[in-house]
């Protein structure tokens, strides 16, 4: 088999030295060259057994053995008789790729041991990540492994092998070409990918009048939509916050699910330091996490946000001069005005540095108006970039000036018996289509439904064709970041399952099933860069600017080397890869004040309000137990979902949190439990949807309840008519943090930035050296001395850093019973308090893990010297020595020890198993463990360090929960280099000792939380 | 010594009930006592044995499961790592303080009435001690590695944490074990011989003839064995105080707000004492009431241990008093709070069960009628069981549910398991104490035996002075 030669992520390939770079540290300065043991080239193969043929072997025969005999072999397999090159057994590899977010790209790093993927953190190249990830893209990992995810393809009840449904799709299509599809419907979702842009096109042009119809219920069309009735074109805004002084959020959750939240956390975290504060308000009905970071938080249901809008630009027009605006004004009365005027005031004085921006859940009006302030506050191009959006295809989505017929239409057409064969690759439509479409009934008109889904669900079992999906880190594909650059999906592993890509199926409809996607992705790469079809030798230049290496051949043809920096970067850069910069925008105010004239004044009754999960998504990984046990970010609530009530509204319907309520709209009834969220809005129900599925597997067995039932066409965000009644039933809800009240003590601190002069004296009680009889261990004579800081004011809480945690130490998952139990096994826990009143409160996050205390109370009162100091000051855990008396946790006063109640590994599926971190040992039961700081990646620093000759560098060692956090609110380093990042942040002005009064010498400091609220609002 | 024993004389002269009933003869008295052991077996004590067993088996069932499948079968969280398992250990300790405070520091003291009921109370405590000894073991995550809290020279040179209180409790206890059991056996012998010269079947005679070790009584028998029992007795009166005091120190050498108290120590050995006596009480009214054992266990007996009751509640009383004090006294927040925690949490039920039961229901004995009352003894000292029980609860778990972040705040609540543990152990402990009395002599005869004959000789109330002055010889 010939090499594929795919490079591998930070190894050496020819005039890339910029782009290889195997840690953040290395990417920041240290080179790999020379670091390595052995002279270029030595300890390669000959003859290049790469990464991949040496991941197909290892795919297929260790982690499948025994399935072996079912997958047949798309590319031939080799036997693993010479080391491969570039896999070194027990040092890990890295490899850049992308996953999608609602369509649109993050770019990954994902580890891999000896072609096991482990664990995924962001690519800090890419524009949607830069570096960091989120909770949901560090969780896929965990999916690739499920035990329960599809495998094969199956035909009206016959199991098919893959050249056999090849066959069958094949025929299926011909059998369409008579009337040229007329009866052929697609369902798919929103994609960004041009391959299969280019695909869905391609199946467009064989069945002209087939339709593909592209649905998501957690897409942000009202967005594109709003930008279509202000600026003619159905766009993408672009945020950025790092010129933004001032930022007005319409129910906006920029900070963690509209958008690019990884890249907005980054910009906007940045500008929360003394001196660089910008002013974020945040008009939102449910506390979401961008509510959080607010500095003035309005609280008004869904339905308000416009008339606040509207009062915002009445006094933009009429105090601040901004006369275009004036036609979409509106003023508002009272404390709303008040308010307004501030706000507008504010956004005046900061023109060209402000940002208006509205949320997903919002209608397309608000959107319009939100694009009309922006432009009209002279923002647009400076911190608001519209752009073309990746996702929407023509061919797929309908022509630009009007929106596709969509699902209304396909549900019409189906009910009617019109559709004979439907093709669904939309995750799970029968469970989020809205309600009234009836999709559930005429989803079995059609004769043949082709589902391609990676998990067992609804759409599922009424399919007659099914497919079983790849996982991202098994799929070769491509996707687009919001501003447009492509990435190259690669596979991080061979399939563990026999499935196929929506690649693969759609390219067996047009015929082209054989090729792969791998091919397929590929060579559609080739012609967009402009490189003709035939491989040519490379000569000349190219050729000579690789270094001697007589073992490796070069690549074939120049393409080849474009495509392995691409794979290697994980971004594609290329000129004609990114669309062509918007051409110069005019609002319509006239299109937008018709839009605002036509939204109906909201009804009477509670307002329900639908919002995607944090955790789950639209539903998609509701089997995901990582996602189910991580608490919600706002809420603290694991496993489930609930009905968001503010405290006011719980009282005048005589409910609390736990107690079941059966809510009803239009006809439609679901039961929820209530919970009582501080600071929600009064008379509105926050839902969020995804959960309680009709089919369900072993984790999502009884998770939640479904919100979709309630959701309408014209409901998509909010609506009102909502009716709340008490069951009198009770459930008990697993909250991991049952008291969001600090008690009037000094944890999580937060100032407003004018006190922070002031603030010193009270400060430095909580920081500095204190009396004792005792003296300290003197750290300051080691060579390295970890500590870690956590910036309050960068921090949103939004508990990646717990997952990312999660992931890297084997952290076992417990369930639902076991965190009502409080025994919940998260080392890195986000702690959330509320400060205020109850109806609306400011709330603070605080990332917490062991402090790695210098005088450490856990230590002193172990039996058995389990827990000790090392003398780089790490409070370390010895499993092997722990007997599990569990003094340790009592005295801890930060409470971050976590116990092995049960055997939590023992019953774990042999495919989980292999998603271990092989550098973290898997605690047994009846023993203590906790954050250690991640010694695994000091430890491996260590080895680098030491093999090169060199100190570990001030920065070097990156924790999972620093690499994750998209805020950088978390550093990790030597404090004994006054040079780190970590020890600037220990001399910092806002530094803070938690619980310092107890004497125990933490090595995580605490920078005070920051807000700027603006004093004409004081 | 005129003075002395003037001052004696006084004090007897308060006594008020003797402390032997009657004057029966050495044979009437042997017979009598040795009832319950060579005569046959009654109805209810075998009715007791099954309700026991019962108990028994779900003690069995709760340990099994706690150590084949975890301590995840209990309530124990984070926060609330330690609960019913320690305060069971602590409850159970504590009980086990009444026999070495009757046997050895009252028979330093020379009081007579310690004579009859020390065997009953060393019994308990011995049994008390096996019970708490269960619970440091099968509380640990890894039950079966409990051995590396015993300093032994291990391959791995690695020695327990002298730092930590838990190697403390090892010595603590496993002292006290020895100890009791050393003590209790050697009581024993000379009792034993009575009963293997008594037996009437080949059986009995052969077991307790072993377990007498060659009892003849002679002269050098008896002073041996006076030498041995006093010497024991000064070993164990130390640990009286030490070991609940070392008890005390696995809380008070923490930081958690609620353990973190230097009046420990002595509050936790009042309370001690105070929950012993209580359960000695529990167990010798029924057995006095049934047995027959009125002659040697006369109303001063009860009357005495009343007033010890009495005196210790105050104290346990006076350590509530004094925490509250201090935690206002500290000025710190989180001491106040979880003070405060303690009168309007989520457990104020149980602090009020604790706050009557102490406090409140030993009050009634300043009245004279109500510590002879056996009834009012009864139930009071029940519900001084309860309420030791409910201030260990509160002391351990309680204090955890709400420490310093308040994030970690958590509650528990106990599990099958974790009553099968409580329940189970009381079963287990009444049905090695059932089996006690029927096997052995639950009084010691000869002792009372001498008591009669030093009553015969000096009158009620009146005793033999000078130093060494238990040495006449009967």
């Amino acid at each position: 088999m010939p090499s594929l030669g795919l490079p591998i992520y930070g190894q050496a390939i020819g005039g890339l030295g910029e782009r290889r770079w195997r840690t953040v540290a290395e990417h920041d300065g240290a080179t790999l060259e020379g670091a390595g043991e052995f002279a270029e080239g030595a300890a390669e193969a000959p003859d290049g057994l790469t990464r991949r043929s040496f991941l197909q072997v290892l795919g297929a025969s260790a982690a499948l053995a025994g399935l072996e005999g079912c997958q047949p072999p798309r590319e031939k397999l080799m036997p693993y008789v010479r080391p491969a090159a570039g896999v070194t057994p027990s040092v890990p590899g890295a490899y850049a790729t992308a996953a999608s977010d609602r369509g649109y790209a993050v770019g990954l790093v994902v580890t891999s041991w000896e072609g096991r993927p482990t664990k995924i953190e962001g690519n800090r190249d890419h524009p949607a990540s830069l570096g960091a990830t989120d909770a949901i893209r560090q969780a896929l990992v965990l999916e690739l492994y499920d035990p329960a995810r599809l495998s094969g393809f199956r035909h009206d009840r016959r199991d098919l092998s893959w050249p056999a449904a090849l066959g069958e799709l094949a025929a299926l299509a011909r059998a369409h070409d008579k009337d040229r599809g007329a009866r052929l419907r697609f369902l798919v979702e929103p994609t960004s990918s041009p391959t299969l842009q280019e695909l869905r096109r391609r199946v467009l042009a064989r069945f002209p009048r087939a339709r593909l119809d592209a649905w998501r219920a957690d897409g942000d069309d009202a967005a594109r939509e709003g930008a279509r009735l202000a600026l003619g074109r159905p766009l993408d805004a672009l945020l950025s916050l790092s010129e933004a002084d001032v930022v007005l959020s319409l129910e906006s959750d920029f900070l963690g699910r509209d958008g690019d939240p990884l890249r907005h956390a980054k910009q906007f975290a940045a500008r929360r330091e003394p001196g660089r504060l910008n002013r974020l308000y945040v008009a939102e009905a449910g506390f979401t996490v961008t509510g959080g970071a607010a500095d003035h938080r309005f609280r008004m249901r869904s339905a308000e946000g416009l008339p606040f809008a509207r009062a915002v630009a009445a006094e933009l027009a009429s105090a601040h001069g901004l006369a275009a605006l004036a036609p979409l004004g509106a003023r508002a009365e009272g404390d709303r005005r008040r308010i307004a005027a501030a706000v507008a005031a504010d956004l005046a004085r900061a023109r060209g540095r402000s940002i208006v921006t509205a949320g997903s859940g919002q209608p397309a009006a608000v959107h319009a108006l939100a694009a009309a302030l922006n432009d009209a506050l002279g923002n647009v191009g400076r911190t608001v970039a519209y752009v073309d959006s990746v996702l929407l295809d023509p061919s797929a989505a309908g022509s630009a000036d009007a929106p596709p017929p969509g699902l209304a239409a396909l549900a019409r057409e189906l009910a009617a018996g019109e559709v004979d064969t439907l093709v669904v690759t939309a995750w799970n439509p029968l469970h989020t289509a809205p309600a009234e479409l009836g999709l559930r009934d005429a989803f079995a008109k059609a004769k043949e439904r082709i589902v391609l889904a990676f998990r067992d669900d609804e759409t599922v079992r009424a399919a007659t064709f099914r497919v079983a999906a790849a996982h991202p880190l098994e799929s070769w594909g491509d996707l687009r970041a919001r501003d447009g650059t492509p990435s190259i999906v690669q596979p991080l592993v061979a399939p563990l399952v026999e499935c196929a890509t929506e690649v693969d199926l759609l390219a067996a409809l047009v015929g082209e099933g054989e090729r792969g996607a791998y091919r397929i992705v590929k060579d559609g790469w080739r012609a967009r860069a402009g490189f003709g079809p035939a491989p040519a030798p490379a000569t000349g230049g190219l050729a000579s600017a690789r270094p001697v290496d007589a073992n490796k051949p070069a690549p074939a043809d120049p393409f080849e080397r474009r495509w392995e920096e691409w794979l290697s970067a994980g971004l594609v850069q290329h000129p004609r890869a990114s669309p062509a910069p918007a051409a110069p925008l005019r609002v319509d105010v006239g299109g937008v004040a018709r839009a605002l004239a036509a939204v109906p004044a909201p009804g009477a009754g509670l307002e329900v309000r639908f919002v995607p999960d944090y955790k789950v998504g639209d539903g998609r990984h509701l089997e995901n137990a990582w996602l189910q046990e991580l608490p919600d970010p706002v809420t603290k609530l694991t496993w489930e979902n609930a009905a968001h009530l503010s405290p006011a509204t719980a009282k005048r319907l005589g409910v609390d949190s736990g107690d079941l309520v059966e809510l009803a709209r239009g006809g439609r009834t679901a039961t929820a439990p209530a919970l009582v969220v501080p600071g929600h809005a009064d008379e509105s129900v926050t839902l969020a949807l995804g959960y309680g599925q009709r089919v369900q597997g072993a984790v999502g067995r009884g998770a939640g309840f479904d919100a979709y039932p309630l959701r309408t066409l014209d409901a998509a965000g909010f609506a009102a008519g909502l009716e709340v009644r008490p069951t009198r039933k009770r459930t008990d809800l697993a909250v991991t943090q049952g008291h969001f009240s600090m008690e009037g003590r000094a944890i999580a601190l937060a100032l407003d930035a004018g006190e922070l002069g002031h603030a010193k004296e009270e400060l430095d009680h909580h920081r500095g050296e204190q009396h004792t009889i005792l003296a300290p261990v003197d750290y300051s004579k080691e060579e390295y001395r970890w500590g870690m800081g956590i910036d309050l004011s960068r921090c949103i809480g939004c508990a990646a850093c717990t997952l990312a945690c999660q992931a890297e130490n084997n952290i076992p998952v417990v369930g639902k019973e076991r965190v009502l139990k409080s025994r919940e096994m998260h080392w890195l826990r986000v702690d959330r308090y509320f400060e205020g009143t109850p109806e609306d409160p400011q709330s603070v996050s605080q990332p917490l893990a062991c402090v790695h205390c210098e005088a450490a109370p856990c230590e002193y009162v172990c039996p058995v010297n389990a827990t000790v100091h090392s003398e780089e000051g790490l409070n370390e855990m010895v499993y092997n020595r722990c007997v599990g008396t569990r003094y340790c946790s009592n005295n801890c006063p930060y409470k971050v020890r976590r116990f092995n109640f049960f055997d939590y590994h023992g019953t774990l599926a042999p495919t989980v198993k292999m998603r271990m971190n092989p550098d973290v040992t898997v605690r047994a039961r009846g023993v203590m463990e906790k954050c250690t700081y991640c010694t695994q990646r000091i430890e491996r620093a260590r080895v680098d360090a030491r093999v090169a000759g060199r100190k570990i560098g001030p920065d070097e060692v990156v924790p999972a929960c620093a690499q994750a956090c998209p805020a950088e609110a978390i550093v990790f380093g030597n404090l004994n280099d006054p040079a780190s990042k970590v020890s600037r942040l220990h001399r910092d002005a806002r530094r803070y000792d938690l619980l310092h009064e107890l004497g125990t010498r933490p090595r995580t400091a605490y920078l005070v939380k920051l807000r700027n609220p603006n004093p004409e609002l004081a | 010594m005129s003075t002395a024993k003037q001052t004696l004389e006084e004090a007897h002269a308060l006594e008020g009930a003797p402390v032997l009933v009657g004057r029966p003869d050495d044979r009437a008295l042997t017979e009598s006592l040795l009832e319950p052991v060579l005569g046959p077996t009654r109805k209810g004590w075998l009715l007791l044995v099954l309700v026991l067993g019962g108990g028994v088996a779900f003690w069995v069932v709760s340990l099994v499961a706690t150590v084949f499948v975890g301590i995840g079968v209990w309530g124990n969280n984070i926060p609330v790592a330690w609960a019913f398992d320690i305060t069971n250990f602590v409850w159970w300790i504590g009980i086990g303080h009444a026999g070495t405070l009757i046997s050895a520091i009252l028979l330093l003291f020379q009081q007579k009435w310690r004579t009859s009921i020390n065997r009953f109370a060393e019994a308990m405590t011995l049994f008390a001690v096996a019970m708490a000894g269960i619970y440091p073991i099968i509380h640990l995550g890894r039950p079966w590695l409990f051995w590396w809290l015993i300093p032994y020279p291990s391959t791995t040179q690695l020695w327990p944490n002298f730092k930590s209180a838990l190697p403390w409790d090892v010595f603590a206890i496993s002292t006290y074990g020895t100890v009791s059991v050393l003590f209790w056996y050697l009581g024993l012998i000379p009792d034993l011989a009575t009963l293997r010269d008594a037996a009437k079947d080949r059986t009995r005679r052969v077991v307790y003839g072993i377990m007498s070790f060659g009892w003849r009584g002679s002269a050098r028998h008896w002073r041996h064995y006076r030498v041995g029992y006093l010497l024991l007795a000064g070993l164990s009166t130390p640990l009286v105080v030490s070991v609940h005091t070392i008890v005390s120190f696995d809380f008070a050498i923490s930081q958690l707000p609620g353990w973190h108290t230097t009046i420990f120590p002595p509050y936790f050995v009042a309370g001690a004492i105070f929950s012993g006596f209580a359960m000695v009480m529990t167990l010798m009214i029924p057995a006095r009431r049934f047995l027959g054992y009125h002659q040697v266990v006369t109303e001063r007996h009860l009357d005495n241990m009343a007033k010890v009751m009495l005196a210790t509640g105050l104290m346990v009383s006076y350590g509530y008093v004094m925490e509250h004090f201090m935690a206002w006294y500290s000025g710190s927040n989180y001491e106040a709070f979880a003070f405060l925690n303690r009168w309007v949490g989520d457990y104020r039920l149980i602090w009020f069960v604790q706050l009557f039961c102490n406090v409140v229901a030993p009050q009634i004995f300043w009245f004279p009628w109500a510590r002879r009352n056996e009834l009012v003894l009864f139930g009071v000292s029940i519900l001084i069981n309860i309420g030791m029980w409910a201030e260990r609860f509160m002391i351990i778990a309680v204090s955890l549910t709400r420490d310093f972040i308040p994030s970690s705040w958590g509650n528990y609540a106990p599990t099958w398991a974790d009553w099968g543990l409580l329940f189970g152990s009381i079963s287990m402990f009444g049905m090695l104490f059932i089996l006690f009395l029927r096997f052995l002599p639950a009084i010691p005869i000869f002792e009372v035996k001498e008591l009669r004959r030093e009553l015969e000789h000096h009158g009620p109330g009146v005793h033999h002075e000078g130093p060494g002055g238990r040495g006449v010889s009967p």
